[in-house]
């Protein structure tokens, strides 16, 4: 390597302590943002892997970008409201598509989610460069996410209360929102996942939980969109859920190990992008997969390492 | 089998009109593209024309790169992406692309240039090991394929993207190159980047020449090939190798998000049109490289339309076209294969009633009064008069004053559908235990799609039975080969 | 007796010693020791999760092995397996895969015909006379995804007939297939059977094994018993290989980490 690239010194103190006490301002919001964000891509994801969905997230987080673009071309200019309706109804126009190449076409699910989401991202893309005078849509921020720019909008104040900058405030609202649903529908939710037969027999509307699930999956997703960008999204939606698969097999445990490992890889990903001076978002995956692979290494139940000492105990 | 037998019939006839409209729709999108940057940028006509003239006179170098490149592209990809989507691994590619970008990075800084040999060889390795842990996962935790795949793409992205953050504080480094792996910017592609292409082309298509048996063995049951002998190991790995490299030069020009859909469309489009492999290699080849040749075109019309995102919606629009028109299992076939199904189902069941009404009295008279026709039907005379039309047009029965006659060919069809459907509900009640007062539904779907050679079969295993469960004459095939005369009793 | 001291002796077409296979934590197959000679009809037997299509995946190396060896005529699978046929299960494979019956049943030849060849003339006529065997010879042209589960069956046991081989390993060739083509394929069996070769053939229905096969393997973690059908088909073995003490057996090995026992 050229000497001008050297990691710089790792000082444990300004990368994991320092964030939230002496630079709260700066990262408070951000860490409560990534955490919001993390959480509700978790708990839902845990479902998605139950219904071997996990991909379905990729396909929907691809298909919001032109969803933007037309709402922000529709409306003309960059009202939450009007952008949040555009890509909410582009994922879902993603879903059907795919479910009807599913259905009606000898296809399987992997080819029709792959030809889905790229054909709508390319649309995406082709609208928001053609109409570039018009559009001011940020290719970083598409694969990124700008986490720092969105927590540091000013807060909302309610009279003398101040509370929190606008996207925390969505954000929270929308983890309450998952927590709330799956609290109220859990049983139908296990169900459905996991016997569709025995669910319609129990008097559970399979479909209607399918296509509940699909909006609240484009909810979580378009939501989290600013925050973490496009394909990061799949990895907050798969990867407490898999870290979880590797902990437990009981799907109570697994919601509240999500949150843990939603948690913790936000404290590691900033303590990472501090030391290393990168990206907040892409770190916070990063710090995330760190979490899985030790998972993976030492869980307790087929951990790497513990296969391996089985297996030489088999053996002898 | 009915079922197959119209399909061949009705996909020759719709050929030309799949090829018509395929080729109408493609001009529109090919006008709808202008139109659009015409709207952006209100340039005018004639400089559209001046510009594609341009472009097919392939004179400029920097057109004729692009033109080769994503040619090239097109088909490399399109072939590998063949055995991908017959294999059910579309998805491999999606979290290939994403891999590679730490790779690309890693090869950046190794000596801090964008050389294409080191970013190739940076992203290949990347890649390889991303698709190696796929597997690992797969194999040691209890994570599906697709939750494995999710993961390695994503989490290998943001390695990559914490690595390009990097790079891009770093003072001294050229990393404006570097964003265009991300989007793909095909107008970069130089020489050099050629070389790389067409060598990776050539050493695909040879593979798949030269192994392409065994690719087959091992995408269809990897098992069996492993237990012949045939290194089914090897030849895995030397696909999945191919198709990182095959990858990695399409990143540049078509973006790291985007390259999985010059694996997957091209070749979920041939997958519709046809069921024979090689065939749906060389359409799937074909297919990518027309992509990567109309991308490049409509992208060269415009000042600054990108390569990549117009190359992937040329696939996807023939994957559209496939879709609605397709020869095989297209939706418009589908639609006009039903509306003939119900036609000749009508035109049967009002035979059928014809014969009905005629074996009341055992074929004494020559026709079949509209009104008798109704009252079997429960219809009124004018709905019965309708169909009568319909049977005339079509050559099965003459009409005259209110009157129906059999022509010899109704006569032969009407005796063929009440043979059917009563062979069927006397297998059903001999062979399957029906209860005799249950099987009249069933015949009724099964006689209009039972052939000939069925028949015959039912005919054998029932002993060439006369009577039917509920003790009605059978009229046998040997009869119905002979013109019976109009008012024969010939039957009885 | 001389000249038997002389002759040294004929391998048993396969030997298995002391074969351990184990899935994750669990042991599969445990310490399994078997001897089979020539022109024998032998069908494996046992409960779900017994272990059958693990011991004819680990024969021919499709599944890592933890202990033992197997040989066929005393030499390594390696080195003869273009004289050993398999049948997979049906539903190994996607039967929506675009190939032709021929183009499956010519695969049987692959292994014959060496890297980087096509089929010749003589491979098609040997699958055209596979496919004749097992009446699908009308069929050669289908689409695989066209055909019925027995139709299905027969092409894969066309396949293996294609390799003219001198052992099988049939994973369930009876699975969802109707009674005529059940018939269909035993008389294939035994003919096979009288020309000399060796079959294996995983079966789950115990009445019919009784009546299809020379010899019985019971199994179930380990060899239960393995003899000529009348001798080992007996109400104690079978209990012994479907329940009672057996299943504990299992339940050690399921315990095996927390017990630390091994053999």
């Amino acid at each position: 390597m050229t000497p001008e690239w050297v990691l710089p010194a790792f000082d444990a103190h300004a990368a994991l302590v320092a964030p939230w006490t002496e630079h709260r301002d700066t990262f408070g919001w951000v860490g409560v943002m990534g955490f919001c964000v993390a959480a509700a891509c978790g708990l839902l994801g845990n479902y998605l892997l139950l219904r071997r969905m996990a991909l379905m997230g990729d396909a929907v987080s691809h298909s919001v970008l032109p969803g933007l673009v037309i709402a922000f071309l529709v409306s003309g200019g960059r009202g939450t409201g009007p952008m949040f309706a555009g890509a909410l109804v582009a994922g879902l126009v993603a879903t059907l598509i795919i479910d009807l190449l599913q259905s009606r076409t000898p296809l399987k699910q992997d080819a029709a989610i792959g030809i889905v989401f790229s054909t709508l991202f390319a649309i995406g893309v082709v609208l928001a460069v053609a109409f570039a005078g018009q559009i001011d849509l940020d290719p970083d921020c598409v694969l990124n996410g700008e986490l720092l720019f969105v927590a540091l909008e000013p807060s909302v104040a309610v009279g003398s209360l101040t509370l929190a900058p606008p996207a925390v405030i969505r954000m929270a609202s929308v983890l309450a929102l998952v927590i709330a649903v799956i609290v109220v529908g859990y049983r139908a939710l296990l169900v459905s996942s996991f016997d569709p037969g025995i669910a319609r027999s129990a008097g559970v509307h399979v479909r209607g939980v399918r296509l509940g699930l699909m909006l609240l999956l484009s909810l979580v997703v378009v939501s989290a969109f600013e925050a973490v960008g496009a394909v990061l999204v799949v990895a907050m939606l798969i990867l407490p859920g898999a870290t979880a698969t590797l902990i437990t097999e009981r799907l109570p445990r697994m919601h509240g190990i999500a949150v843990v490992h939603a948690g913790a890889s936000v404290w590691l990903g900033v303590g990472l992008a501090v030391w290393l001076d990168c990206s907040l978002a892409p770190a916070i995956v990063v710090a995330g997969a760190a979490l899985f692979v030790a998972a993976w290494l030492m869980g307790p139940r087929g951990g790497l390492l513990i296969q391996l000492w089985e297996r030489n105990r088999v053996q002898s | 089998m009915n079922r197959t037998v119209c399909g061949g019939f009705s996909g020759r006839r719709f050929g030309a009109l799949v090829i018509g409209r395929g080729l109408a729709v493609l001009a529109a999108a090919a006008l709808l593209v202008p139109w659009v940057q015409a709207q952006g940028t209100a340039g005018a006509l004639g400089g559209e024309m001046a510009q594609a003239w341009r472009f097919l006179r392939l004179e400029d170098p920097a057109v004729r790169y692009v033109v080769w490149g994503t040619l090239l592209l097109g088909t490399t990809c399109g072939l590998l992406g063949g055995f991908m989507v017959v294999r059910r691994m579309a998805l491999v590619g999606d979290a290939l692309s994403h891999a590679v970008l730490p790779g690309v990075a890693v090869g950046f800084l190794w000596n801090m240039s964008r050389d294409p040999v080191a970013i190739f060889v940076g992203a290949t390795i990347a890649g390889l090991i991303g698709t190696a842990f796929v597997s690992a996962l797969t194999r040691t935790t209890r994570l599906k394929e697709d939750a494995a795949l999710g993961l390695v793409l994503a989490s290998f992205f943001a390695v990559g993207l914490c690595l390009l953050s990097l790079i891009q504080r770093l003072p001294s480094a050229q990393s404006a190159g570097l964003s265009h792996f991300l989007f793909g910017q095909a107008a970069t592609i130089g020489p050099e980047d050629i070389r790389v292409m067409a060598v990776v082309a050539a050493v695909v298509i040879l593979f798949v020449l030269a192994l392409y048996k065994e690719l087959v063995a091992v995408a269809f049951d990897a098992a069996f090939a492993r237990s012949q002998g045939l290194p089914a190991a090897v030849v895995h790995h030397a696909f999945m190798f191919l198709l990182a490299a095959a990858v990695v030069i399409a990143l540049q020009a078509v973006g790291v998000v985007l390259v999985s859909a010059l694996l997957v469309t091209p070749a979920a489009t041939a997958y519709l049109l046809t069921r024979s492999l090689p065939r749906l290699l060389l359409y799937s080849a074909l297919l990518g490289g027309a992509a990567g040749l109309a991308g490049a075109f409509l992208s060269f019309l415009g000042p600054a339309l990108p390569t990549g995102p117009l190359i992937v919606i040329a696939a996807s629009v023939w994957f559209g076209v496939a879709v609605l028109f397709g020869p095989r299992e297209g939706w418009c076939i589908r639609l006009w294969r039903r509306r003939v199904g119900v036609g000749r189902t009508r035109r049967e069941n009002t035979l059928k009633s014809m014969y009905h009404v005629a074996e009341v009295d055992g074929f004494a008279r020559a026709g079949v009064t509209l009104e008798e026709l109704a009252a079997r039907r429960r219809e009124t005379v004018e709905e019965v008069r309708r169909l009568g039309v319909e049977l005339r047009s079509h050559g099965l029965a003459r009409l005259e004053r209110e009157v129906l006659y059999f022509t010899p060919e109704g006569r032969r069809r009407a005796g063929e559908i009440v043979r059917n459907h009563r062979l069927w509900e006397l297998y059903l009640t001999q062979s399957a235990n029906f209860a005799p007062d249950h099987v009249h539904d069933h015949a009724e779907n099964i006689e209009h799609v039972l052939g000939e050679a069925v028949v015959r079969e039912l005919e054998r295993r029932l002993n060439h039975a006369r009577w039917d469960p509920h003790g009605r004459i059978i009229p046998s095939s040997s009869e119905l080969e002979r013109p019976a005369p109009l008012e024969g009793g010939g039957l009885r | 007796m001389p000249s038997s001291l002389s002759t040294p002796a004929i391998p048993p077409v396969l030997e298995i010693h002391d074969l351990t296979v184990a899935y994750r934590r669990k042991p599969v197959l445990w310490g399994v020791d078997l001897a089979v000679g020539p022109g024998q009809l032998v069908g494996i037997i046992g409960p779900n999760g017994a272990g059958k299509s693990t011991l004819i995946k680990a024969c021919m190396g499709l599944t890592p092995v933890q202990g033992g060896w197997v040989r066929f005529w005393g030499r390594p699978f390696a080195e003869v397996c273009s004289r050993v046929g398999y049948v997979p299960q049906r539903e190994t494979v996607d039967w929506d895969f675009p190939v032709s019956v021929m183009d499956v049943v010519l695969m049987g030849r692959y292994g014959r015909i060496g890297l980087f060849r096509r089929p010749s003339r003589a491979d098609r006529e040997v699958a055209r006379a596979c496919l004749e065997q097992v009446q699908l010879l009308p069929y050669a042209d289908r689409q695989i995804s066209n055909l019925s589960g027995g139709q299905q069956q027969r092409v894969f046991l066309a396949r293996a007939l294609a390799q003219e081989a001198e052992v099988y390993f049939m994973d369930e060739p009876f699975a969802g297939v109707d009674a005529a083509t059940e018939a269909s394929i035993v008389v294939v069996l035994r003919t096979l059977r009288d020309r000399g070769c060796t079959l294996f053939v995983v079966h789950h229905d115990l009445p019919t094994a009784r009546q299809y096969f020379d010899r019985l393997l019971l199994l179930n973690l380990n060899v239960v018993a393995f003899g000529p059908t009348a001798e080992v088909f007996t109400a104690d073995l079978l209990q012994r290989t479907y329940g009672g003490r057996l299943t504990l057996l299992s339940e050690v090995a399921q315990a095996l980490g927390a017990q630390g026992g091994s053999r």
